[in-house]
């Protein structure tokens, strides 16, 4: 086919581009041209006036021995496991104790298991941030009232972390378990049925049904709290502030305190490159690992 | 089949739980918000305010404007939802039911771009936004997040099972594209746009991160930006009470949008397997 005709055809739709454009123009605008210029930027040293002043790979060799930046690091990637290894089990659990059709008051369960994830995150922060004080806590006052030890929950560089975790549980749980449990519903009723007439118990009916069934919306669950875990700002901004001592900071705090708080530009940009990076590794390493049970293979 | 008694007590009790929790801070915070300065928050006998009180209400709207941080956030949500959900829906049924040259390769692009952390290209996005003229404005907050790639893929998941019949028929009494669009598949897509809708203005009432970025004075803030600099507006000494009811205004109208939506609606809000 020669190129005219391949113009033609595309003249002939181009009000079909028009409707898609608007993404891929604001697309370009906001978000494609500052990755460009952040890749520039990232090899340079400036803090927004003059010109900025070439360094090569400084800024990537300071994030190597950076302390603060490893700690950035280092919480975010416990933010991610700790997000993966609580929230989804909690989410199967949450979606199958709804599937079963004997419920009454499905639709009122439904509404209130849902509250938290309809509730702001920097509105959770402040209330856990009552919840969890110290002195005047809820949380230690009723540690007190069992004869155990208060915490000092976001004070301490132990447990600072831990809070934020609680609030992503707390907030995150049911939006996955909503996804889970559609895909849950999904799942033919008639199988079950066939594996209790050949005596498969309920765990066995669980873990050689229900899992495998679910794969490909467990797989998206977790790309998907991946990227938000990786992304994660207003927990820790609003609880610990990061702190203390940066034990609970995360990789866009930092990113957002070289950014906007001391102006250091092109290392903001390499911490933005180094977090594209790292998410990108991590994603694809998750598709990789599941990738038969993904349902992305279907079809080849 | 009947379900053994026990099984069904195990089930009830674990949602209750679940409800309890799910439901218990935010019940903490109306009681807080309720109670004066001098009533303790912490332990068993202060779950219900001893002598409830609106005085916090007052004290918050005296230290933040937050009639004015209320319209912004309505702005910021309404106007963003309205338009995502139409540049969405519109550039969904274009994938949906369309063959054009290009069409997989710009698909597989508009995917690709959900695997990129926004937050990356943050500098140089505020030097755009300046340039712009775009700072302490909301349309920094409304225009980049105008078309979703997420918003996309979703109307164009929904779309694709809209009979390509109907559209046909309408081709041949003479309607054009987006005439179609307007007149036949939207308001056959209705479900699917509430969903999207409610997703799209839950995302942007609760976003933080990008006001906190582009506002800078507390005239032009949303209610999220507004309530994060409670603790600190008074030096140290905000009370709690008076931070739980800014916590609260900022938090209520999207509880009871939310409420009545789906005591409204017949089967719920199908927030289906994606977000805002």
């Amino acid at each position: 086919m020669s190129s005219n005709s391949i113009w033609a055809r595309m003249w002939k739709k181009r009000q079909i581009y028009l409707f898609i454009s608007p993404f891929f123009i604001l697309f370009g605008i906001f978000q494609l041209t500052p990755m460009v210029w952040s890749f520039y930027l990232s090899f340079h040293e400036w803090n927004g006036l003059g010109a900025p002043e070439f360094i090569g790979l400084g800024n990537y060799r300071f994030l190597l021995r950076d302390k603060v930046f490893h700690s950035a690091l280092r919480n975010t990637v416990i933010y991610w496991l700790a997000n993966s290894l609580a929230i989804i089990p909690l989410a199967l659990i949450l979606a199958s104790l709804l599937n079963h059709t004997w419920l009454r008051a499905k639709r009122l369960i439904r509404t209130t298991v849902f509250l938290p994830y309809v509730t702001a995150t920097v509105a959770v922060g402040l209330i856990f941030n009552m919840l969890f004080d110290y002195n005047s806590g809820l949380i230690n006052s009723l540690l007190e009232l069992i004869g155990l030890a208060p915490v000092p929950w976001l004070t301490s560089v132990q447990t600072s972390k831990l809070p934020v975790i609680f609030l992503n549980i707390w907030r995150i749980t049911p939006w996955h378990a909503l996804i889970l449990f559609s895909g849950l519903q999904a799942i033919p009723h008639d199988l079950y049925e066939a594996a209790t007439v050949d005596g498969a118990g309920a765990l066995r009916r669980f873990f050689s049904i229900t899992i495998p069934s679910l794969m490909p919306i467990l797989f998206f669950s977790f790309i998907t709290l991946t990227v938000d875990a990786f992304r994660i700002f207003t927990e820790p901004y609003i609880l610990t502030q990061g702190g203390p001592a940066n034990s609970s900071i995360s990789i866009v705090q930092y990113l957002y305190i070289n950014g906007f708080s001391i102006f250091k530009l092109g290392l903001a940009s390499a911490v933005g490159y180094a977090l594209t990076l790292i998410l990108l590794i991590v994603s694809f390493g998750q598709i990789i690992a599941m990738r038969r049970e993904s349902g992305l293979m279907e079809g080849n | 089949m009947k379900t053994a008694r026990t099984t069904r007590i195990t089930v009830y009790g674990l949602l209750l739980i679940w409800c309890l929790v799910s439901a218990f801070p935010l019940f903490w915070m109306v009681s807080a918000s309720l109670k004066p300065p001098s009533e303790s928050f912490a332990g068993i006998n202060a779950f219900i305010p001893q002598d409830p009180t609106f005085a916090n209400y007052a004290r918050v709207a005296q230290l933040v404007p937050m009639a004015r941080n209320f319209v912004n956030s309505v702005i910021v949500a309404g106007v963003g939802m309205a338009v995502t959900v139409f540049l969405c829906s519109l550039a969904g049924y274009a994938f949906a039911k369309f063959d054009f040259p290009g069409k997989n390769a710009l698909f597989l692009l508009l995917l690709a771009t959900m695997m990129v952390p926004p937050e990356a290209g943050v500098v140089p996005l505020f030097a755009i936004m300046r340039a712009l003229g775009w700072i302490n404005n909301l349309l920094a907050l409304i225009v980049p997040n105008a078309a979703t790639a997420i918003g996309i893929f979703y109307m164009r998941q929904y779309i694709s099972s809209f009979p390509s019949e109907i559209m046909e028929q309408a081709r041949i009494d003479g309607a054009g594209d987006f005439r179609i669009y307007w007149q036949i598949v939207l308001p056959v897509i209705t479900p699917a746009l509430a969903a999207w809708a409610s997703l799209a203005f839950i995302a942007r009432w609760n976003d933080f991160f990008w006001p906190l970025l582009f506002l800078r004075s507390k005239e032009m803030y949303t209610l999220m930006v507004s309530i994060s600099v409670l603790p600190v507006s008074e030096g140290l000494s905000t009370p709690w009470p008076v931070i739980m009811a800014g916590t609260t205004i900022a938090v209520a109208p999207l509880v009871v949008i939310y409420l009545v939506l789906q005591s409204f609606q017949r089967e719920g809000l199908a927030l289906g397997a994606v977000k805002g």
